[in-house]
Parts: structure tokens; sequence; C-alpha cells
């Protein structure tokens, strides 16, 4: 019965994830052609040299990478839209439980079933990382399906393994707001410092690219090179189990 | 040493928030079999000390047990939780949830979940099974509450204010509820209140909590057998006496007039006549009397 109240507690919060996901990912496929249009004027007004480092460079590596469908879906889907979007949802899905309740007043009654804090974080875990999987896995799977629509192709591969990417990474992100919800009963707080983080995150990467968490999340080496980024799994799975571990510990020690 | 007669049981029991002491010593002993009224002003301490007996709070300090087991050990307190039922003060529930689908998520949690009750408190307290409990008035909302509550099979039922915001009337239906199903019913039921007239009505034991410290327990009936009222009026003013026999209370001093309440009235007499008063005045005190003496500030 947990788990239906995890589910009932948060079903709309996934099924949005999951339409506005799928719509994205599908409407980046229908923009390919769009933007092929556009790409040869945009060349023309780059003038070389447009190489190496700098925002020029950026640009030019940008309309190379884009030249191509795979190269295109990796970059606006993979790259911007699933993963911010993405790490929103992530942390919208890890917010509530029972801090939340109890500024509702159901916490009480929560409480008095026999059963523990950690059992109700557990399933409510649980539900929320099953979620997030769907919500990682579902979107870059319509990419393959509806890519023979404009004449190309896309492996199902190859969404699978971004499909991951953007699920270890997404963990993450719902075990932060997870803990941050121990601390918090409204959902701004997390929200907000999850986003200062995700920020933070962000200039991380501008500054030391190795410690990037949103080129494990776009699965960039997984695109690059075909090599999934395994360390970047191991070190976001070994975060959200301690800040899940802390959240339980936190919740535990908590006075309603 | 908890004896098994006892479905609760504190000692000393003490809990802080931030700078605020909310308990400072609550001693309980509720037998098992008993309906005891838990009576106090409001911000006296009954919430955060049942809140702290069915471990949703920890205590500062202190012990607490619940049938026998201890309160702040969470494996324990989960455990001993199958066999309590509680009411909250807000009587809040799932507002996403239909009445029906509240019950058919409560029932598995509790084994010995009464099936018969469920059909007899369903139709008695006309429930409106596929509204959502948002949708549901105050009255409406703490029958299902109390529903949920006495349909565990408990051998506990701990009620927070169970009549707290609602009308007479609808009070009246809630307390009525309780005493048929307690005389149905092996079951402790603790309830807490600043009702005096609904723990006089279905009482028989009665803690009185007063700034998070325990002021008065033990039966009804012994209560106030043992508590009586003395007045003594003086010529003049009335003197300020310390008084040394056993058992007074509280002793509070108005004009002409000193009123002195007392658990032992034998070692008293001869002491208020060295007083010399004008007249000496006992009476026996009601729930009411016996409570706003033990809350009320000395004069």
């Amino acid at each position: 019965m947990l788990w239906q109240k995890a589910w009932l507690e948060t079903r709309w919060r996934f099924i949005s994830a999951l339409v506005i996901l799928t719509l994205m990912a599908g409407g980046n496929v229908y923009d390919y052609l769009a933007t092929q249009r556009l790409l040869p004027m945009l060349n023309s007004t780059i003038t070389p040299p447009a190489q190496g480092p700098g925002l020029a460079g950026v640009i030019a590596e940008a309309i190379e990478i884009q030249k191509d469908f795979r190269g295109f879906i990796w970059f606006q889907a993979f790259k911007q839209n699933l993963t911010q979007m993405g790490v929103l949802f992530a942390v919208l899905l890890g917010c509530g439980g029972l801090l939340s309740e109890a500024k509702k007043g159901s916490a009480l009654f929560t409480l008095s079933l026999p059963i523990t804090r950690k059992q109700l974080l557990g399933v409510r875990t649980a539900t929320g990382l099953a979620q997030c999987f769907a919500i990682a896995m579902i979107p870059p799977l319509i990419i393959p399906v509806l890519a023979p629509a404009i004449g190309q192709q896309f492996s199902v591969i190859d969404s699978l393994a971004h499909g991951l990417c953007l699920f270890f990474v997404g963990a993450l992100f719902f075990s932060l707001a997870s803990f941050l919800s121990t601390m918090f009963g409204d959902i701004w707080r997390p929200l907000l410092v999850a986003f200062f983080i995700a920020c933070g995150a962000a200039i991380l990467q501008v500054v030391v690219p190795e410690l990037g968490l949103f080129r494990v999340m776009s699965g960039e080496s997984y695109f690059r090179t075909g090599t999934l980024p395994w360390m970047g799994f191991v070190t976001t799975a070994v975060l959200a189990s301690a800040l899940l571990y802390s959240a339980a510990e936190t919740l535990e020690r908590r006075d309603f | 040493m908890v004896s098994d007669r006892l479905a609760i049981e504190t000692v000393d029991l003490w809990k802080r928030y931030g700078d605020v002491e909310a308990l400072r010593g609550v001693d309980l002993q509720v037998p098992a079999g008993s309906i005891c009224g838990f009576l106090g002003r409001n911000g006296a301490g009954k919430t955060t000390t049942i809140k702290v007996l069915l471990g949703m709070a920890r205590a500062t300090r202190g012990e607490a047990r619940l049938l026998g087991q201890p309160a702040g050990d969470a494996a324990a307190n989960a455990d001993i939780r199958r066999r309590v039922g509680f009411v909250s003060d807000e009587k809040d529930l799932y507002d996403y949830m239909t009445v029906r689908e509240m019950i058919a998520f409560t029932r598995p949690f509790f084994p010995r979940w009464r099936a018969d009750l469920e059909q007899t408190y369903r139709q008695k307290f006309e429930l409106p099974l596929d509204r959502e409990i948002k949708d549901l008035s105050r009255g409406t909302r703490t029958k299902v509450a109390l529903l949920l509550a006495l349909c565990r099979g408990a051998d506990l039922l701990i009620l927070d204010e169970p009549t707290a915001g609602l009308d007479p009337a609808m009070a009246e239906d809630v307390l009525q509820a309780l005493v048929g199903h307690v005389a149905g019913e092996e079951m402790t039921v603790f309830f807490s209140s600043h009702q005096i007239a609904e723990v006089d009505q279905i009482a028989d034991h009665v803690a009185i909590i007063d700034a998070g410290r325990t002021v008065l327990a033990g039966p009804l009936d012994d209560l106030r057998e043992r508590y009586q009222r003395v007045q003594l009026v003086f010529a003049g003013d009335a003197p300020t006496v310390t008084l040394l026999s056993p058992g007074v209370v509280r002793v509070n001093r108005q004009g002409r007039v000193l009123t002195i309440l007392t658990r032992d009235r034998d070692p008293l007499m001869a002491e208020v006549r060295s007083l010399a008063p004008v007249s000496i005045d006992w009476s026996p005190v009601t729930l009411k009397d016996i409570f706003l003496e033990s809350v009320r500030t000395e004069d």
C-alpha cells in the first residue's frame, strides 16, 4: 500500500515529466529538417578561422556536429533539452515526503502506521528512482521511432545508452532533492538549492571539464568515442547513495 | 519496572524544542483497560506527550513505554503501532484519496483489522465512500479518522482532542461512538482534551498536565473521594500561612477567604482549626474544581 501512496503522491509530476520530455525529444526529431535548411546560411555568416578555443570555435563545432542527424539529436536533445529538463523533473520527483506531509497535516496519520521511517523513505525513493528511470529511458526511445518519418535513422542502442546517462545524473539530483526534502517542508527551497547546485556544477564543468556532471548526463563520451562514462556512473551512484543515506538519517532524527 | 497491567507509562519525561521545554517531567501510569482522560490547557504538553509515546518525537530525557515496549526504539515502536489506534488533533488524512481508498489503504497494515466494525461504522457514520477527503467537512473527516482508528483491532486507542473543532451535536456523536465501542471491546483508551465535561463523561482515570508537568493523576472516583475543598472565612484579611499538613495541593487567599484544596482531609482538620477562622466549610470537588485548582497559578 505504501507503493500506491508514493505513486498517488507523485503521479502527476511523473506523467507531466514523461509527456513533456517525450514531446521535446519528438520535437527535436522534426526540428532537424528546419535546422538543416538554416545551417548553410549560418555557415556563411561564420567566417574562418572559426576553429580552436573561444566562442567562435564553440559555435563552429556546434554547427559541425549538427550537420548529421545523430549529431543534431545529441546536441539538441541529449546535451540541452533532456539534460536541462531532466534535472528539473528529477528534482521535482525527489521533493516531498514526510516533512511535506507534516505541512499538510497528514504526517501524523502516516507516522501512526506500523512502519518505520526508513521503510517510508525506502518505498518513496524506489518509486521515485523507477520514475526517473522511465523519464530517462522512454523519451530517448521516441527518437528511433520517429526518425524514419523524416527519412533518418537513429540507433535504439544509442537511445538506451543516452537514456542511461540521463538516468544516473538524474538519480543524483533526485537524491539531492530527497535529502533536501528531509530538511525543508516546502517544494521551493529544495528546488532553489538544487538549482544553485546545478548552476555550480555547470560552472565547474567549464573550469574543470573532467568534473563535468552534465558531460556525463549528455553522454558526451559515448557520442564522441562510443564509450559509456563508467567512472561518472560510479561517482554519481556513490554520491546519490550518500545523499539517500543522509536523508534516512536526517528523517530518523526529526521530530514531528 | 513496567507492569504488564500498564498500557502507558512515562517516567520523568522531558522534551525540548529549541529553547522551549515542552515537557518538564511527565509521569503517567495508565492501567490497561482504563479510559484515561489527559487534561491540560492549550499548550500544556498533551500533544507532545502523545507524539513522544508514538515515536513521532524523541524525548530529551526520561522514559516512555507503550504496551510494555520502549517508545523511543524506532523498530519496537513501529511494531507497537500495530496494536495502537490513533486519531490526531487535526484529523488530517490524505486529501487525494477517497474515503473508500483511505480505508483500503489503512486496512492491510493491521492484521487484526475488524471488517465487521468497518461495516458497522461505515453505515453508522453515513460516510460518503466515493468522496475525496479534501471535500469532507471537519466532522466527517473526524468520523473517518475515528473509523480508521477503531477498526485496527487495537489494544490501545490514543486520541488527541477527538472532539476539537466539532459542534456540540457532532462532538456528542463522536463521544457516544467511542463509549459504545469501548463497552464492547477490551481495550485502553487514552484521550487528551481540554474539555473537562467530556473527560468527566467517559473517563474512569484522569491525568492532568500543566506547563509540561503532570500535576495530578489517578482514578477519577478516587480523586473525587480524596479531594476536598475547605473554605475558611476570617473576620479580617485571611492570614498568609504555610500549611504543614500532608496532602495540601493549593492554597488561595483572597480577601477574608482562604481556600485550600487538599487530597487528605484528616490531617488538615486540626491545623485549619488552629487558624481560628470565623467559619470552616468543607465541600466535595468536581473534576472541574480539581482541574482548575491544579493548573491555577497560586495567588
